[in-house]
This record gives structure tokens, sequence and C-alpha cells, in this order.
């Protein structure tokens, strides 16, 4: 496989990645206990991370990461600024490019993907950013229209009617002809949600989705999210500092540091009784 | 307007047989000074020798009145000077000039010469204009053989210009009539607006005062000024054309080499540098001349507004390309990343997301490139593309005056300065949109979420 290949070439060794039933298997025997997920006999993990590594000029951000992620599983992934959980988020769309390892989207290998299939994948994984990044250029609604059209080849009138809905769903709809200055963070964000939601995506990735807001308009966000999270079956995978969010929302509450899953399970048993050091001293640095 | 080959004419034809004998000597001089100078009117001195013909037509010129310039213009006042020999035995008593309609000897007043060979008659005569013609009564006949030379001053000829031939009639002593034969064309033109502006400010005691003034009468002298409006336009619509047929060039091709610049293909970066460093490091003035000059030697012939169109589309396009660049870089990672991260391919990111924003941040500097351009027009004047300096530079020639210069100046600067203004606003608006203070859509203002949604969520509120 190219990437073990592209890996070793890096003075990086993994193995290559499980062949997937056997993948599926282990997966469920590892996570039954760790999450509130309602596993399905024989059902398969969306993501599969496995022997996930990246290096930055030289500096390690993440080793040797392994996480599987379940369909409808909400995945809160909590830790200290650094500690690679943002890197990992951006993996999985390829944002970045893993330097070694493997990540697999319904059991198919996407590290080393050629630009197209790179670019066929980012449709199954929507992402929330925590800049927002909305276009300035185009209103809310149109925000929320462009990748249906351009990307998908929606026609106007249903892309539109899906941009309209959603933003109702995000309480944007009032706001639907608004550009996004002047719009508040908390309202951007919103938008930006609704944007990556009406693509219908396999995974929703939250990079730190309310880090950049003011107190005040980090309740609002959070309504929608959680909103998302309870009703509408989405998987999502959230990096976040969002403790209350982790800990009412999450099926599981996975804790990163120094790039390594340090420890991960349901979210009363991380918060309550976390099992390593590491975790109760995080832990007890944000209480 | 008086010709040297009518007035050697004239002394050709000077009826011989009224001339005192003392005098043909120096007759026959004339005559063959004349030769020597200038073809002779056989024809007419044949008519002269008949007697009893009327009225034979010498000459009918108008006095030029342009300003700067040697046309008679029709529509303004000038003098009327017609000749014609008596051949009518009993002499004539009156005689009537007409012009076509439109003319105007309303308020004329006129001269009556007479001349009987070189000696001047005491006859005095008495006009009466009427709107297109002019009655002379005279105070004795004018005798046969004799010479009249009428001089209509304050008259005019139609406005709209053209060929006019003074006709009309005449009365003998007795009281027999007879037609004038037609004069030869009077050439007249046409009196344009500008031509009356000039001949109003040729009237007016400040505008005299203003230019014995070394420096307004050399810079701004107001006659001149509107004449240089005039002739000017002409090369300002070029100036306009050729910038405005390059401009749409300069910007693809500059969106081109920018592209270009940033691609990840080290042959196209290569390229691009290499143009836009050329085209940047060296003057304009320069590319000019390599093209005016250059392309013709290798047998490459362009007409040379269409060549001055391209050397300014090449030029800008390569100014225009850093722009883009700049712009372009400026966007955040982020707008990359978000468009990336829907499944838009890279072209689809640049077409639909990058571009569009890069567009709206390099409008102020764009449209400085275009005045720039605009102004660097002015430069193909030396290769004899006939644009706004070019015209400027002959008039003031011609002139000896500066005006055309100034005049110049205002038609570039009829462009620039609202361009400028343009800049500002485009400016202004674009940081005021980036702050979210543009002009905003119908809506309640708040945008929060409804209570209902709220309620559905039904969690607990920020917990942090």
């Amino acid at each position: 496989m190219s990437a073990s290949l592209k890996s070793s070439s890096r003075g990086l060794l993994v193995p290559k990645a499980l062949e997937a039933e056997e993948a599926a298997r282990l997966a469920w025997e590892h996570d039954l206990s760790l999450s509130r997920h309602r596993f399905v006999e024989g059902e398969h993990p969306v993501v599969r991370i496995e022997h996930l590594n990246k290096t930055f000029t030289g500096t390690p951000v993440l080793r040797d990461v392994n996480l599987n992620v379940w369909n409808g599983e909400i995945v809160v992934v909590l830790g200290p600024s650094g500690s690679g959980k943002s890197t990992m988020l951006r993996c999985i769309n390829l944002l970045e490019s893993p330097t070694a390892g493997h990540i697999l989207i319904d059991d198919r290998e996407i590290t080393g993907s050629s630009k197209t299939d790179t670019t066929l994948l980012r449709r199954d994984l929507g992402m929330v950013f925590q800049n927002f990044n909305l276009f300035p250029h185009l209103t809310a609604k149109e925000n929320v229209m462009i990748g249906q059209t351009r990307v998908l080849r929606r026609s106007k009138e249903e892309a539109e009617g899906e941009a309209l809905a959603q933003l109702a769903a995000v309480g944007m709809a009032d706001r639907a002809d608004f550009k996004p200055p002047q719009l508040s963070g908390g309202q951007q964000q919103r938008v930006a949600i609704a944007r990556a939601v009406a693509m219908h995506p396999k995974v929703l990735l939250f990079d730190e989705p309310t880090s950049a807001l003011d107190p005040e308009l980090v309740r609002d966000v959070l309504a929608v999210m959680r909103d998302l999270a309870l009703n509408s079956g989405m998987t999502m995978i959230v990096v976040t500092h969002e403790m209350g969010f982790a800990r009412d929302v999450a099926d599981r509450v996975v804790f990163m540091e120094g790039g390594v899953v340090v420890e991960q399970g349901l979210p009363e048993e991380v918060f309550d009784r976390p099992r390593e050091e590491r975790t109760k001293e995080f832990l007890g640095s944000i209480r | 307007m008086t010709q040297p080959e009518d007035r050697s004419g004239q002394r050709g034809v000077w009826p011989r047989h009224v001339l005192p004998r003392g005098w043909l000597a120096l007759l026959c001089a004339l005559v063959l000074t004349a030769a020597a100078f200038g073809p002779r009117a056989e024809p007419a001195l044949a008519a002269a020798e008949a007697p009893d013909t009327g009225i034979v037509v010498r000459k009918a010129t108008a006095r030029p009145n342009e300003d700067g310039g040697s046309a008679a213009l029709g529509g303004r006042e000038t003098r009327l000077t017609w000749e014609g020999t008596v051949n009518v035995a009993e002499g004539v008593s009156s005689v009537t000039l007409e012009l076509p309609e439109g003319s105007s000897f309303e308020g004329s007043s006129t001269r009556v010469t007479v001349l009987e060979g070189l000696d001047r008659q005491g006859v005095e005569g008495t006009a009466r204009p009427e709107a297109s013609s002019v009655t002379v009564s005279f105070s004795v006949p004018v005798a046969a053989g004799s010479l009249l030379r009428l001089e209509v001053s304050g008259m005019s000829f139609p406005s709209a210009g053209g060929d006019y031939v003074v006709s009309g009639s005449y009365v003998t002593a007795s009281g027999g009539q007879g037609r004038l034969e037609d004069s030869p064309a009077i050439s007249v033109e046409e009196n344009t607006a500008v031509q009356r502006v000039v001949g109003w400010l040729d009237g007016q005691q400040w505008v005299e005062a203003w230019n014995s003034v070394p420096f307004l009468g050399m810079f701004l002298k107001p006659q001149l000024l509107v004449t240089s409006f005039a002739s000017l336009f002409q090369g300002w619509l070029l100036c306009l054309l050729v910038v405005t047929a390059a401009y749409p060039f300069a910007i693809l091709l500059g969106l081109a080499f920018a592209l270009m610049r940033i691609s990840r293909n080290p042959l196209l970066r290569g390229l691009s540098s290499f143009y836009i460093n050329v085209l940047r490091g060296t003057p304009l003035f320069l590319q000019i001349y390599v093209a005016f000059f250059g392309l013709p030697m290798l047998g490459i012939n362009i007409d040379n507004t269409l060549l001055g169109v391209i050397v300014i589309a090449v030029n800008s396009s390569s100014y225009q390309a850093e722009i883009y660049r700049a712009g372009i870089q400026s966007i955040p990672q982020g707008q990359y990343e978000a468009a990336l991260s829907l499944g838009m391919t890279r072209m689809q990111t640049m077409l639909w997301i990058i571009l569009p924003q890069t567009v709206r941040r390099v409008i102020p500097t764009v449209t400085s490139d275009f005045i720039t351009s605009y102004k660097d027009t002015s430069l193909l004047s030396s290769v004899g593309v006939m644009e706004l300096m070019m015209f400027s530079k002959n008039l003031t020639t011609v002139t000896g005056n500066i005006t055309p210069y100034i005049a110049a100046a205002i038609y570039y600067l009829m462009v620039t300065l609202p361009l400028i203004k343009v800049v500002g606003i485009v400016e202004k608006r674009l940081s005021a949109a980036e702050a979210g203070q543009g002009p905003r859509p119908k809506g309640d203002g708040k945008g929060s979420l409804s209570v209902e949604t709220i309620d559905s969520i039904g969690g607990e509120s920020n917990v942090r």
C-alpha cells in the first residue's frame, strides 16, 4: 500500500490496514463498553483510524492514534491545546495529509487518495470550523446553497429549499439574505453548521466550533449542535472545550494529549471516574 | 478669398481702349509681369472688348473672418467685395447684388469705388440693404468702361456654409434693366457653434484684458481653449478607445499570468515571472518603440491604433497580474479549506470562492491602474498615433501657444478625477462591507433562535 510505503520511507513503520471484517470485530469488542452508541450486530464503523501519525516539520503531532466512530455516534474529543485533536480531525477529511497510518471511511482507505478521490470523499465529510469560514461575498442562503449546486449538482430550486430548511433548523431563516459580515459570530457559526448539514454528509466534523465566540453567543450554537446530535441521527466528531456539551450529548468522550489518545469512554466514566492521571489533571485544571 | 491668379488675371484683362495712350507702355509691362507669374483669363479679355454687354463681373470675394484661420465663415460678419466692368454705353445708375437666402445685408455699409483706368471717379453711392440683397444707387451714372467696385462691410453669409454666387441686376441711366452675370463662387465655411463662441469671445473686453497678461494669454487663452476642445475631442475619443479596448484583454491576460504565477507548475511559474518582471522592469516608452519599430522590421505590420491597444494591454496586464496575485493571496486560508471541505475542486474553489472575493478587493487598485494606462496612452503620440497629445502638440505648434496642452490636461482630468473619486468611494464601501456595515436586507434585526426551536431542543442552556 502506498501509504505504508510512504510512511516507511519517513522512518515511521506502521502495519497494513486491517481487513474490514476483522477490523469491525476488533472495534466492536473494543468500543462496546466505551460508548452509549447502540451497537448493531455486524455493523462496521464509519470512520476507522489506525496507527495515524502526523509530523509537522519533524515534530510529531499525532502518534499512533487509533479510533473508530460508529454510524450515528456522537464522539467528543477533549484535550489541552496542542494535543493534536484538531489535526486528527483535519486528517479525516484530508485537509492535512497523514504522515503515516490509515484512515478508512466506510472501509475505504482514504490515505494516499488521488485528487479526484479526495474531492469526492470530502462531500461525505462536512466540516464546521473554529472561525466559521463562511464565504463573505455570499449571503447566508447562498453559503448554504453553493456546495449543493456546484458540488452535488442539485437544481437551484432544490438547493434553495434545502438551504432555507437548514437555516430554519438553526434559527437563521430570517437572516437568509444577510451577508456574513452582517451577522454575529454565533449567527455565522449557525449558518456554517447549516452549510455543512445541507450536504447530507456521512460524518460531521466540528473543529472547536465555539472557541472563537463570545461567551454569550456560545449558547445558541451549542443549542443547535445539541439539537442536531439528539434529533438528526448524524454521526458527529466534535473537538471542543465545552464540558457541559460533552457530558450531556456525547456517546463517547475521547481525551487526547501529546498526540495520543490517552483515555476514552462513556462521558460519565471519563468525567467522574477518569482512570488516567493526565485526564484527571486536565479535568481538574478546567473545573 | 483673393487668389494670386485673380489678381494677375485682372491686370491681364484691363480694358485697353479706355486707357490713355501714355499708359500703354506701362500696361504692357504689367501684363508681361503678370504673364510671368500666372495664367491670364483670356476669354474675359475678349468679353471686355465687346461693347454694351452689360456688366462683366470681375471678382467676388469675402474677407476671411476665422480666428486663427484663413476661412470665410458663414453667419459671421464679413466684407463682400464685388467688382465688375461696366459695358453699358449709357452708364449704370444702380446695381443690386443678391445672395442666396440666409445671407444678410442688414446693417451693412457699402463703399463704392469707380475707376476709369487708374483714375478714381467721384461717384457717390447710396446703399439700400434688404434681407439678402443690397441695392446701390449712384449719384451719377457709372460710365461705360469704368470698373465698379462695391465693398459691403458688415454683411454675412448663411451659417451653413457652401459655395455662394453673387447675382443681381442693374438699372441703366435711361431706366433700362439688365441681369448681372453670376460671380465666381465664394467658398464659405460653416460657422460652427465653436466659431460662434470664439467670435463672441473675440468681442469681449475682459477676454482682451485676460489675454494681455502674458501667462494667461499663453497658457489659458479663452478662444484657443474653446477651439482646442473642439479639435482635441477626436484625440480624446481615441485615447478612450485605446484604453477601453485594451483593458478587457489586460484583465484577462493579467488574471492568466497571476494564476500561472501561483501555480504549482514551475514552468508556468517561471514563464509568468519572466513576463511580469520584464514588462514591469522596462519603461512603457521602450516597449512602444520595440513594438512600433521592431515588428515592421520583422514584416509584421499592424494598424497603429490596434498596435497601440496591444502594447497598452500587454503592459497593463503585467501590473494587473501582480495585483491579482496579491489579491488572491490575501484571501484567508480558511476560505480554501471551507470550499475544499464542501467537496469543491481547486478549480471550483478558485472560480466560485476565491476570485469573486479577489475581484472585490482589487477593484480600487485595478481602477488606479486603469487611470495609469489611460494617461500612458499619451506615449503613443511618439509613434504617430493620433491621440490627445498628438493633437495638442500639433495645435501648439501651429498657434505657438501652450493653451492646447492645458485643454488636453482638462480632457485627461475629465476621466481621471471622477475615477479617483470612484476609487475612494469603492474603498470606503468595501471596508464598510467587511465590517458588516453595508446595507441590510429586511429582517427583524435579531436573528436569534426562535422560542420554538429552543423548546424543541429541550436541553439545558450553556454549561461552560
